[in-house]
């Protein structure tokens, strides 16, 4: 018989956050050397740059799977803490707004480049492929 | 040999026994890398010949066609689909918020310079909404900052003061003097309150008005000062916010305006002087409207065509709605992209500046030669000779 956790009926706790997106030359190259349907390409796009207070409001660490949903669409990225000289600190300064590199991931939530509000919430479910998110499959090998 | 990895343009670039010298990690990765796509029909693989026809044929029964892109193709193709367009009454949107930009840059409405013109003199340069550090890595040591030039000997150490106006503290900010911070969906907030400050009037604003009196009088001292307009500001400001922060900013200094985009030879089809070519509201400045909830329009516009032609701009990727319009889609591309695999025809083509010669505009408006790197754009084993897409642009023209 699975385990059953006492916290996995409930709901996991949700933040108001704004969407805005960013480039990242490494995201760029992964594009150019590997295809947007690569895994190189995945790790380096389906993330979400969060603060951490946010992070500890909904209760996620880095590296968690988090769900944001916003009017146009919902995905499954990955959470990272807001980097370099943030890292010490509890407050990165950012707090409320969520940084995502420009791909199919953020662009399903932003519809096109501006901010865009949306919900963010710690998940359990896997990483959103492009296959998912768009019903495209890749072509080739 | 000149790079097409972004719109700088990069002319020094050399390659030797597949190592390319030079370019940045985009460049390289742009050069050497070609994730290649068999020519398709309804998702099956077919000869290119077939692949043309098919696409032929849906041009020609189009009522409403429309074209998407372009801004990846040599000046040549362009022109070649232009006259297409011309001729089946299609609309070409470039697909970028920086069209109504280059737009008034290129009819005067805003004063521009060239790049070398940046190194030679520029003294105050601001990055707003724009991250050359990720988007164009070598704008920054070729000309924005770094190099030494005519009238700036000691470069940025004591000779140029560089500034960057964002929503996010990007790696180009990191490496500024002073960082102003915008909060995300007001850009023109702050500019009100720098048109104000620039008056030397105190303005009332969600920012630290100190700052926007010290960044105006910052600008104001300015002998030659540049703005790097990036997607951040160009997208979510209405097209006459930057008219008249310009004409303001130059009624006290002397300062010009450069658009930072990546697809390399934009400036060119945006100029293109026709009515074919949208340079008002295109489909990325329709869903980059002020207000989120307010795009609606973007998927309409796409939705009144029936036939969609992406050449070189992956639509699916930009805009993933687009995956459930009613349009048939053809995409001609180097590259595998998320667009081919919902298309209904493929077609790749050679890469311009990779193995295809042909002509660019930089984005400060000079002309470019572009020289073939590879013969077939893929440097390893099983590479393929590929078609030019200027040449499959003119078997469409005939044929329809
Ligand atoms: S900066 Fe742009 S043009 Fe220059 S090498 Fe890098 S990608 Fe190529």
């Amino acid at each position: 018989m699975p385990e059953i956790k006492f916290d996995q009926f409930l709901a996991a706790p949700e933040r108001e956050i704004v969407i805005v997106r960013y480039h990242d030359i490494f995201q760029t190259e992964a594009a150019l050397k590997h295809g947007k349907f690569s895994k190189e390409y995945q790790d380096l796009s389906a993330v979400i740059v969060l603060d951490p207070v946010d992070m500890k409001k909904i209760d996620a660490g880095d590296g968690d799977p988090v769900k944001i949903s916003s009017e146009y669409g919902t995905v499954v990225v990955v959470a990272k803490k807001s980097e370099g000289e943030n890292d010490a600190r509890a407050n990165a300064g950012h707090s409320g707004v969520g940084y995502m590199p420009a791909s199919v991931w953020s662009n399903i939530l932003a519809f096109g480049s501006t901010p865009v509000s949306a919900k963010v919430s710690r998940s359990q479910q896997k990483i959103s492929t492009v296959g998912e998110l768009t019903r495209i499959q890749r072509l080739i090998d | 040999m000149a790079c097409t990895g972004c719109a700088l343009l990069c002319e020094d670039i050399e390659v030797r026994d597949g190592e390319v010298r030079h370019a940045c990690r985009i460049g390289t990765a742009h050069i050497l890398n070609r994730q290649q796509i068999d020519p398709m029909v309804d998702q099956e693989v077919v000869d290119i010949d077939d692949a043309i026809r098919r696409a032929a044929a849906l041009l020609a029964d189009a009522e409403r066609p429309m074209f998407l892109g372009f801004g990846n193709s040599i000046t040549e193709t362009q022109a070649t689909g232009v006259r297409l367009a011309e001729k089946i009454g299609a609309g070409i949107d470039p697909c970028s918020v920086h069209t109504s930009l280059i737009d008034d840059i290129v009819h005067s409405r805003v004063k521009t310079c060239t790049l070398p013109e940046v190194r030679d003199y520029a003294d105050v340069i601001l990055f707003w909404g724009a991250d050359p550090m990720n988007t164009h890595p070598r704008l920054m040591s070729g000309y924005a900052y770094y190099p030494r030039g005519k009238n700036r000997q000691h470069g940025w150490e004591t000779d140029r003061t560089a500034i960057a106006i964002d929503v996010r503290r990007s790696h180009t900010a990191s490496i500024c003097k002073e960082m102003y911070e915008i909060v995300p969906g007001r850009n023109i907030e702050f500019i009100d309150a720098l048109m104000l400050a620039l008056r030397n009037k105190v303005p009332k604003t969600v920012y630290d008005s100190k700052r926007v009196l010290k960044l105006a009088g910052t600008l104001k001292k300015a002998e030659f000062g540049v703005i790097f307009a990036g997607p951040g500001l160009v997208g979510s400001v209405p097209r006459g916010a930057i008219i008249r922060l310009m004409d303001k900013l130059n009624e006290f200094s002397d300062f010009r305006i450069l658009p930072l985009y990546s697809p390399y030879n934009l400036r060119s089809i945006a100029a293109v002087d026709t009515a074919a070519v949208t340079t008002a509201t295109t489909v990325m400045a329709d869903a980059a409207c002020e207000h989120p909830g307010g795009c609606t329009p973007t998927l309409a516009s796409l939705r009144e065509a029936d036939c969609l032609l992406c050449v070189g701009f992956d639509l699916a990727s930009s805009l993933p709605q687009a995956c459930d319009i009613d349009a048939s889609i053809i995409v001609i591309d180097p590259s595998e992209t998320l667009t081919a695999g919902c298309a209904d025809v493929v077609i790749p083509c050679a890469a311009g500046g990779v193995d295809l010669a042909g002509t660019a505009v930089r984005m400060d408006g000079a002309k470019i030669d572009l020289p073939c790197i590879t013969k077939n754009g893929q440097t390893g084993a099983g590479a393929r000779t590929r078609v030019s897409d200027a040449s499959i642009m003119n078997r469409l023209l005939e044929a329809v």
